[in-house]
């Protein structure tokens, strides 16, 4: 299958660190996980890989189309980006906030047509978030206030879906339902998902290829079964061999 | 969705039921007095005393609080948007004040050399001084992360503008400046009929250029970021926001002086009474809003101590300080 998001030869930075020369591509229904501890440039790369931030060097391409070339519009029905928390305004319901997903789509005035609120429906559904979907944006816990962001990015009808550490602050469960959710949407219908991740054990079971991320540098890229091993976690997040075996190491009887 | 629009439609009836209310009682409320028989007769059949009364007072009065106010409240509305701080507004930015003294200062010096100036050349004067405020505040905006610095930032700006101002008229010959102290205080008193046409442009053309804003502004209300990541050119309407903001405030200044918290009011209490914050409904009712509050308060401030004229600030002060302070404590609960 062809490539989604692809980066060529990319240089990414804005103040500290930068990443020289990158080469890889995610594929669609293929969910690449970064890791790395913090502040190794996985936002840096995410944001250039959305557009966000203007690449220093090299190209991502969408699709096979330059990214800094598409319009705002063209790229928002390719790509939907969940990277940082937005605001949280007062009096927007939970599908208020779907509905902008919606944006690229809609007329100079964002009335919704037929095929606007089916999109909508589709994404509530596929996220689950129907309970919930009436009551206001402010009032709903973490975990419901991102699954209704990601249906927001669902309901963007894109190919390449990026994540910055959607988990990272949600209860074991809501980790687990979003995790489980973001890979029926790669493996079954064919999205391209990119995420960073904190929670190896995690990221292991879900990831189809794992990039990590350490001081601006891609320190190791592979297959989950190569990269989840003591030696390479040690050394990626530093950690000292007692610690990890403390709390990473099930005694064995 | 059902109750929504029930409760759209009755929101927007009411309003526009008390908007015809504050105009009918802004065109029979008066020093003079006129029965409303005499008033709709004035209106009319034009000439006489009556006539005068009505063409060249107080319609000029009544209009010019109705569409000023709408502006005023258009203009809060948009920079609480932009700056995402529930507490922003023209007159706490320090924006009518700036734009209050460069009026000023253009007032005093055009009536040494060329005389009165136009209404086109205040507008263009109070926007140079609106504008000056933002780039003052702009940078501020960047560098402080809480709201409430901004605003203190914002207040500051608006004491020095306010002092600079009260240092130039107090020096300015009188006889150069007729109504340069009144209109300093806020007022609508002595709105002329010529500057209606300009007004009534300025405010409805930038308050449909604001509505026609509307879609990318409902996307903005959760972020910047956010509003990229769904095809908003979040540069393009950031310009806008601020150019209309300081457009819209800066005919108010121009024309009527800085008038207080309208700006801050008029959007938290459509919000409160619409139930949203969908700015397809919002803006409108804000205009309609801003306006009725103005033209309400402006009736008081020429009545309640009559013959003695109140300035408008004191009197948006006293009914608009108290939803801000009713924000603030509902900010505070850890509600929206």
């Amino acid at each position: 299958m062809n490539a989604v998001i692809s980066a060529e030869g990319l240089t990414a930075g804005y103040g500290g660190p930068v990443m020289r020369n990158l080469t890889f591509s995610v594929k669609s229904g293929e969910i690449l996980v970064l890791i790395g501890p913090n502040g190794g440039g996985k936002s840096t790369l995410l944001k250039t890989l959305a557009g966000e931030l203007k690449s220093l060097g090299g190209k991502v391409l969408l699709c096979g189309e330059d990214i800094g070339r598409l319009s705002p519009n063209a790229r928002a029905k390719r790509l939907s980006v969940l990277l940082t928390n937005p605001l949280r305004p007062g009096m927007m319901t939970c599908r208020e906030v779907v509905e902008t997903g919606r944006h690229p789509y809609t007329g100079p005035f964002g009335r919704l047509t037929a095929t606007d609120r089916k999109a909508v429906d589709r994404a509530v559904a596929l996220t689950g978030v129907g309970d919930y979907i009436e009551r206001d944006f402010s009032a709903v816990s973490d975990g419901q206030r991102q699954r209704v962001l990601l249906a927001r990015a669902i309901c963007q009808e894109p190919d390449a879906l990026l994540l910055d550490e959607p988990t990272s602050y949600l209860d074991i469960r809501h980790k687990v339902l979003f995790l489980e959710t973001l890979r029926s949407l790669a493996h079954e219908n064919g999205l391209a998902v990119a995420l960073s991740m904190h929670e190896p054990e995690l990221a292991a079971k879900i990831a189809d290829h794992v990039l990590c991320v350490r001081e601006g540098k891609i320190f190791r890229a592979g297959r989950p079964e190569d990269i989840f091993r003591e030696e390479v976690l040690r050394k990626l997040y530093d950690i000292p061999e007692e610690l990890y075996n403390k709390y990473f190491i099930q005694e064995r009887n | 969705m059902k109750n929504e629009k029930l409760r759209f439609t009755v929101v927007f009836a009411a309003l526009a039921v008390l908007a015809i209310a504050a105009l009918a009682a802004g065109l029979t409320v008066g020093s003079s007095e006129l029965t409303a028989a005499e008033a709709v007769n004035g209106i009319f059949h034009g000439g006489g005393l009556e006539g005068d009364i009505m063409w060249k007072i107080r319609i000029p009065r009544a209009m010019a609080a109705m569409l000023l106010g709408g502006a005023l409240a258009l203009s809060g509305y948009l920079l609480q948007t932009f700056f995402h701080n529930p507490i922003a507004g023209p007159f706490v930015l320090g924006i009518s004040s700036g734009a209050k003294l460069v009026v000023a200062l253009t007032m005093i010096a055009a009536a040494r050399t060329v005389g009165r100036l136009g209404s086109i050349s205040l507008i263009l004067a109070a926007f140079a001084g609106a504008m000056l405020s933002l780039c003052m505040i702009l940078p501020v905006s960047q560098r402080v992360s809480s709201g409430a610095m901004l605003v203190v930032c914002g207040v500051m700006t608006g004491y020095i503008c306010s002092a600079v101002t009260d240092l130039a008229v107090t020096f300015a010959d009188d006889a150069d400046i007729v109504n340069l102290r009144d209109w300093s205080m806020g007022t609508f008193s002595g709105m002329k009929t010529e500057s209606l046409g300009v007004i009534a442009a300025v405010t409805l053309g930038g308050g449909l250029c604001t509505f026609l804003l509307s879609k990318p502004l409902g996307a903005y209300r959760l972020g910047e970021d956010f509003a990229a990541g769904v095809g908003v050119r979040v540069k393009l309407l950031r310009a806008a926001i601020i150019l209309l903001s300081g457009l819209l405030s800066a005919c108010v200044t121009a024309f009527a002086g800085p008038i207080s918290f309208v700006g801050i009011a008029a959007p938290h209490i459509v919000g409160v009474l619409l139930g949203t914050s969908k700015p397809i409904a919002l803006i409108p009712a804000c205009f309609l809003c801003g306006g009725i509050f103005c033209s309400f308060c402006d009736i008081a401030a020429r009545t309640v101590f009559a013959p003695t004229e109140l300035s408008i600030s004191s009197v948006t002060a006293v009914f608009g300080a108290p939803v801000v302070i009713a924000v603030m404590l509902r900010k505070r609960r850890g509600e929206p």
